[in-house]
Formats: C-alpha cells, structure tokens, sequence
C-alpha cells in the first residue's frame, strides 16, 4: 500500500542524483530492498514507470535486489535469517529471542531500501573544434 | 545532412556507472530527525499510536487524556484519511487536537507532522500523542520522529492478528490488546496474543485493556512512562 510513497522518494532521490552528475538520461538502476519492508516489487516497478514518465528516468531499467531478514544476538553473537514471503504480507512469526542465552535479537538486515547503483547518460562537453 | 564524428560522440554522451548508498526514504527520515529535535527543544514528549481500523487506538489515548490531563500539557494529532470525528471525540476532552487528513495516502509521513506541528502550541505542551491512520502495514516504514511507540490491537480482530503483521510490533515500546472485555464473545485468547508479541519483541511491554470499563489504562501509562 505504500509503494507509490516510497516509489515517488525514489524518483525525487534519482533526479537528484541525475542533477549532480549532470546526467541527460538514467538508463538503469540497482535497489537493495530487505524483504522486511513488505514491499510489492511488482507495485513498485509500476509506480515507479508511472512516476518516471516525463522524466530523464523514462524507459530506465529497475533491478531489484531482495535482502532477507536477520537478526542477531547482541549478547554471545549467534544470528539467524527470516524471510517474508513476497507476495503476501504474511510470515511465519520469527523468535526474537536468543535460542541459546535468551537475549532478545537486534534486527540487523532486511530494512534496507537503497539505491545502490545508478546507469546514466553524461553528455561529453561539447567540442568547439570540428576538424 | 552529414554529421561529423566528432558531434555524434558528443551528443550521445557516455555511459557512467555510479555506485553509491542512497537511502530512499532518507528524505522522511531526515524531516523525522528534525521533529525529533524540535520536540526535545520542547520538553515535549512524544507518543505514536498505530494499530488497524477500529481497534480503540482513540479510545484509548481519550482514557489516558483523561486521566492525565490534570498534571501534563497535551495535544493529539491525528491522522486519518479523511473527516474531524476522532479530533472532535478527542477535543471533547478539552485539549487542543490537530487533524491531519490525508486524503488518499494509507499513513502519516514526518512531513504531515512537520506541519502539524506548526499548528500546535508547543510552548505550552510537555506530551503529544501521534495517532497514525489506522493501517497495520504501511505506518511502520515512516517514522514521525517521536520517542515512544505504543500499538493498540483488538481481539475483535481475531487470533492471528500479530503473526499476520508482524512488522508492526518490531519497534514498538508497548502494546495494547484491547476490548479484552469481548474476548470470550470472540473465542479469542489475548494470553496468545501476548506470547506472539512477545516472540515478536521480547523487550515490549503487553498490556490487555478494555477501554469501556478502563481496565489497563493506568498500565499502559505507566509503561509509557508518563507518569
């Protein structure tokens, strides 16, 4: 439900981006995005074209990479992995609390929402000598 | 018309590859960063409440403005996608309420509050309760920059309430099964919806409430620490 909001500060953060490179056109772009985000990559993507028309991002490929879950236990160390599932907002409930000394985990991974690489079009400067 | 090389390169340009670590949402983050502040310059604190359509998030903050309101100086904000009836119930407490309406959008964001803010005495304020729009999902990815969180569940809402959204209990300090008054009505068992927050998040504090009859208001105070 909120993938227009994130796919709309996505959009704002790249033109920034394209802005200080002085980029005419943004051909791809890579995104870390942790699976405890419920995100729906699929919702994303459209708002993201809906978004990027009009724009130097029109026609800009979007690569997704999905990160999982983990957590870790401040106390002796011990980390575990949990995965959301993609298209249902549903998981089994993961135990937050160390199996071993019972120490409530940090959540470490899977709240990532990065832009980790951009493709982009920078127009060479203009030569004033043609021969 | 023939084109010569050298202007052909030029306006095609060249491919870069720039790696980098922007956060998307850094822009919400940022903006929360700055309420926080604002706040803390303040003296005020700040509570948000989130929880789904109907499970007493009003009815619960209207309990504890009630009890509170003789020794603390409170405003509510509230969110919702559209109308003043949770303001106006609040108001009838006789605090100053903000209503934040956010037409089509399912949550606050730190910008909303930016704002909201601006329309509330701070200087006059020592507590702000922060009520989301009533939403399980999407309130937790946009933190409004206060320093507490409390979610308000029902057993209404049945059993598998909190191991279908799990995100939402990660971060909060409190939680509040409410209407427990109805639990045997429902065949729900709050005890098992306490022990799935607990695994959820060992470090929050559940709380079973019933705001018809004020069962467990003075608890969830307490575990806010606003007493």
């Amino acid at each position: 439900m909120h993938e227009l909001s994130i796919a709309s500060s996505l959009v704002d953060a790249l033109l920034d981006i394209a802005k200080k490179q002085s980029s005419t056109k943004v051909v791809e772009v890579e995104l870390k995005v942790g699976e405890l985000k419920v995100l729906s990559l699929d919702q994303l993507r459209f708002s993201y074209e809906l978004l990027a028309k009009g724009t130097l991002l029109e026609g800009s490929r979007l690569k997704i990479e999905e990160t999982p879950g983990s957590s870790r236990c401040p106390n002796c160390g011990y980390t575990q992995e949990f995965h959301a599932s993609d298209s249902a907002f549903h998981f089994a409930i993961p135990k937050m609390n160390c199996p071993k000394c019972q120490t409530p985990l940090v959540v470490e991974g899977g709240n990532e929402c990065l832009i980790t690489k951009v493709r982009l079009i920078i127009p060479s400067p203009v030569k004033s000598d043609l021969n | 018309m023939p084109v010569s090389s050298d202007i052909v390169t030029s306006s095609e340009g060249e491919v870069f590859d720039v790696e980098l670590e922007v956060d998307i949402l850094r822009e919400n983050r940022r903006l929360a960063d700055e309420n926080k502040k604002r706040l803390q310059s303040h003296g005020i604190h700040a509570i948000d409440i989130m929880g789904s359509v109907g499970s007493g998030k009003t009815s619960l903050i209207k309990a504890m403005v009630a009890k509170l309101k003789k020794n603390r100086r409170i405003a509510v904000i509230e969110g919702d996608v559209t109308t003043t009836i949770d303001s106006d119930l609040i108001a009838s407490e006789g605090v100053p309420t903000v209503q934040i309406n956010t037409g089509k959008e399912c949550h606050l964001d730190a910008n909303l509050i930016r704002k909201a803010l601006d329309k509330t005495p701070l200087d006059k304020l020592d507590l702000i309760f922060i009520e989301n729009v009533g939403n399980l999902i999407c309130p937790a990815e946009f933190p409004l920059g206060s320093d507490k969180r409390l979610v308000v569940i029902s057993v209404t809402e049945g059993p598998y309430m909190v191991v279908k959204h799990p995100m939402m209990f990660l971060d909060a300090q409190t939680v509040a099964i409410n209407k427990v008054d109805l639990a045997n009505v429902m065949d729900v068992d709050p005890n098992k919806l306490s022990a799935d927050v607990s695994r959820l998040n060992p470090k929050a504090t559940t709380i079973h409430t019933s705001c018809r009859n004020g069962l467990g208001v003075n608890e969830v105070i307490r575990s806010l620490q606003l007493v």
